[in-house]
């Protein structure tokens, strides 16, 4: 199915947040990551949602289901061909230096920390695709743990 | 000054004649105030879902009269609060103003589950409009006078307001200042466009000058925005058909001879066959729920639609329209009424068409009406609506509550008054009409009101006799009783095989039960009593139970069943087409 990235401006008030997952539920869409953070703006907050889902229909029946929301200052849906789409991972492998080392060309990733022989806390940015095909060529029988932030999204 | 001065300051200030509600702990300070006060009529329901039903009379009725009133309901925290939660539910799903005030325990205790504390906030997010728990007294102002404005713009709807006791009785510094000449709501994220814009309607001129066979439909918002007058004016001068949506009923009078009557699932033949044939559509006001469309993949395949609704969520989110116009009902009719463009049509054709449709059903629905009575001698409840329709020649205020009876109700009384049927649409709640009647009868006193509920629904609200006796309010109440939950007995007889599971019911007698709060009570078996127990009715002053023996195996049809499409129309009862086909005839 298709992957959307949904923006959306909310006022920072405790009720937005819930609004929207009930929204989610109620509707049954398929989310796979919300991220909120502040905006610019004080008393403004910037949402990203991304979520499944090809029938235009139902996406624009998504964001005017948000715009309704009296807290949800404006909503739109950004396309991958104008928008930069990113989120962070921070892992925790088992690994010894030597293999990573084939990778710090092509990937885009910081070692944050090891941890004795060859336990390493990294932590890579990039698109989703970048860091699944980051954790792929490592060997996902390496990870101990992950921590990915979700998706957040801008307009070029 | 203090909290609770504030909010009924504010509420005074709105024009709230009427609060309905029931006190307790949480709530008290408010009734405390409220009783010091000379300003308000407090009416006390017997249970709180009877007041926010209340409440919802008073918004409905009231909006198309010189001074619309908001509908204001009051409990007090967690069971009281509860208690609102399904007139909420029904005033959201039927877009109807109003403003329900719960109390709170007091901030100090909150999120500790507290002696009745609830999440009233986070129960009642869903289904209202909007929520507000204000903190401090000094928010108090704002937030009603924000709540009333979220409430009555754009598509309307409930707002709930849950005000923790400490917040009632806290001091603030100053009087009350609320000035409504510079009030603007701070609200960066609402937003609604009443007015239309040019092109969308100049497209929509062009194809209504360019249709055929174009049907126009007739929803709440022509009702809610009080465009009742301007539809009728538009369509006679375009020479297009009205359907009504369930709530659109009474923006024009029920026998106008462009009037179609109802569509959807148990709407008339001619609106449903006409919806089918048409080549365009101008809906006005509506939201083609599944009770209106039936099957979608099947729905108006071959017709443009224009849609003008408020509310820009539910363009394109049932029915794909051809032209969108996101505007206020009222002012788009304004405008295309205006203008030199639109043109009148003979339309000689698609109107004898319609004709056809109108006389598949007439005959036999005439004669089932006249000859009045089914199995066992029992009256029709169609015959009831029809007789109530002559006596009162279709001008009193129709509130009904839900199942067959209603729909009898939609079908049969031939609505001459603007905005002079209630009932609930969305939810279909049970048990709404006899509470809703009493607000509809205090924000239209002068009118006559009758409350018309099956013998199940009735007894889901009939401890509001009491608010009816206290108050001594005037409303003629109707009971068709037969029995049953009449209308799922009805989906059983077409599609359970006639098992009649959960639907048979025994109702108390209700004429002790009418006697029990002093209110006279009329039971009626026969046909020739009809007329004069209507009559008797009127003529007493104040209000009384009019109890009618119903036949159980009366079904209303025409029927679309659920998820099928107008093609599958069932305008028999099975039993009797059965019985055609062995060669019996129609004797059921
Ligand atoms: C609160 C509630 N519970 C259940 C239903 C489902 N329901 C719809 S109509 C109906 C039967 C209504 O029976 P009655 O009030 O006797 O009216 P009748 O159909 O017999 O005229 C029921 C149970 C409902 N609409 N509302
Ligand atoms: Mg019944």
């Amino acid at each position: 199915m298709k992957r959307r990235a949904i923006l959306a401006f909310t006022l920072d008030n405790p009720g937005v947040l819930n609004k929207v997952s009930m929204l989610i539920r109620k509707k049954m869409y398929n989310v796979d990551t919300l991220t909120v953070c502040r905006s610019r703006i004080p008393g403004v907050s910037r949402m990203t949602i991304t979520l499944r889902e090809d029938d235009q229909t139902r996406v624009t029946q998504i964001i005017k289901q948000l715009e309704k929301f009296t807290e949800v200052i404006s909503a739109k849906e950004l396309d991958t061909d104008h928008s930069y789409w990113r989120e962070v991972a921070i892992v925790k492998l088992e690994v010894d230096v030597a293999h990573l080392q084939d990778f710090t060309e092509r990937y885009n990733f910081e070692i944050l920390e090891q941890k004795g022989e060859d336990v390493h806390i990294l932590q890579i940015v990039g698109s989703t695709r970048r860091i699944d095909a980051f954790l792929d060529e490592v060997g996902q029988e390496h990870i101990i743990e992950i921590a990915r932030t979700g998706v957040t999204a801008l307009e070029k | 000054m203090t909290g609770k001065k504030l909010l009924l300051k504010a509420l005074k200030d709105r024009g709230v004649k009427y609060i309905f509600g029931y006190t307790g702990g949480a709530i008290m300070p408010v009734f405390d105030e409220m009783e010091k006060l000379e300003n308000f009529t407090f009416v006390m329901s017997r249970h709180e879902q009877g007041a926010a039903f209340m409440a919802q009379g008073v918004s409905r009725a009231s909006l198309s009269t010189g001074h619309p009133q908001i509908g204001v309901c009051m409990s007090t925290s967690g069971p009281g609060a509860m208690n609102l939660v399904t007139g909420i539910a029904d005033a959201h799903m039927d877009s109807i103003p109003m403003l329900a005030i719960t109390g709170q325990v007091a901030t100090g205790v909150i999120a500790t589950d507290a002696f009745q504390e609830s999440d009233v906030v986070g129960v009642m997010m869903p289904i209202c409009k909007q929520t507000y728990m204000p903190l401090y007294a000094d928010d108090i102002e704002k937030t009603i006078h924000e709540g009333f404005y979220v409430a009555t713009t754009g598509r309307g709807g409930p707002v709930v307001i849950d005000i923790p006791k400490d917040v009632q009785n806290a001091q603030v510094s100053h009087d009350y200042q609320f000035d409504p000449v510079a009030f603007r709501p701070h609200l960066p994220g609402y937003f609604y466009s009443p007015t239309p814009e040019r092109e969308p309607l100049q497209r929509a001129i062009e194809l209504i000058n360019r249709s055929e066979r174009p049907v126009m439909f007739c929803g709440h918002g022509v009702i809610n925005s009080n465009a009742g007058q301007l539809l009728q004016k538009f369509a006679e001068k375009v020479n297009i058909p009205v359907a009504f949506t369930l709530h659109g009923l009474s923006a024009m009078p029920a026998d106008h001879p462009l009037s179609l009557g109802m569509m959807g699932m148990h709407g008339t033949v001619e609106a449903n066959r006409a919806i089918l044939e048409a080549d365009l559509l101008i809906s006005f006001g509506m939201r083609f729920d599944d009770r209106v469309t039936g099957k979608l993949n099947e729905y108006a395949q071959n017709a443009d639609v224009i849609h003008v609704e408020i509310d820009p969520s539910e363009i394109d989110k049932n029915v794909r329209t051809s032209v969108a116009i996101n505007a206020d009902v009222y002012r788009t009719l304004h405008v295309l009424l205006d203008d030199p463009m639109v043109t009148f049509k003979p339309r000689r054709r698609w109107l004898e068409t319609i004709d056809v449709f109108r006389n598949v059903m007439a005959e036999s629905l005439a004669a089932e009406i006249a000859h009045g009575v089914g199995t066992g001698n029992k009256l029709l409840m169609k015959t009831i609506i029809h007789q109530l329709s002559e006596v009162t020649q279709g001008r009193d205020l129709i509130v009904s509550d839900v199942g067959q009876h209603q729909m009898m109700a939609a079908r049969f009384y031939n609505y001459q008054t603007n905005n002079s049927w209630y009932a609930s649409g969305g939810a279909g709640t049970m048990g709404c009409s006899l509470p809703m009647a009493v607000g509809v009868k205090l924000a239209r006193p002068d009118e006559r009101v009758w409350s018309i509920s099956g013998d199940g629904g009735f007894q889901m609200n009939a401890q509001e006799l009491g608010t009816i006796m206290e108050h001594n309010i005037d409303v003629k109440i109707i009971i068709l009783n037969n029995g049953y939950l009449g209308m799922v007995r009805q989906w059983q007889t077409f599609f359970f095989d006639g098992c009649y599971a959960g639907t048979p019911m025994q109702s108390p007698d209700f004429k002790l039960l009418a006697q029990a709060y002093g209110i006279p009570h009329r039971k009626v078996e026969n046909l020739e009593d009809v007329t004069p127990a209507l009559q008797e009715a009127i003529d007493h002053q104040g209000p009384m139970v009019l109890e009618f023996i119903c036949d159980p195996t009366e079904v209303v049809l025409p029927m679309v069943p659920s998820g099928g499409g107008f093609e599958d129309m069932i305008v028999k009862h099975p039993q009797k087409i059965d019985k055609d086909l062995a060669g019996e005839g129609d004797a059921a």
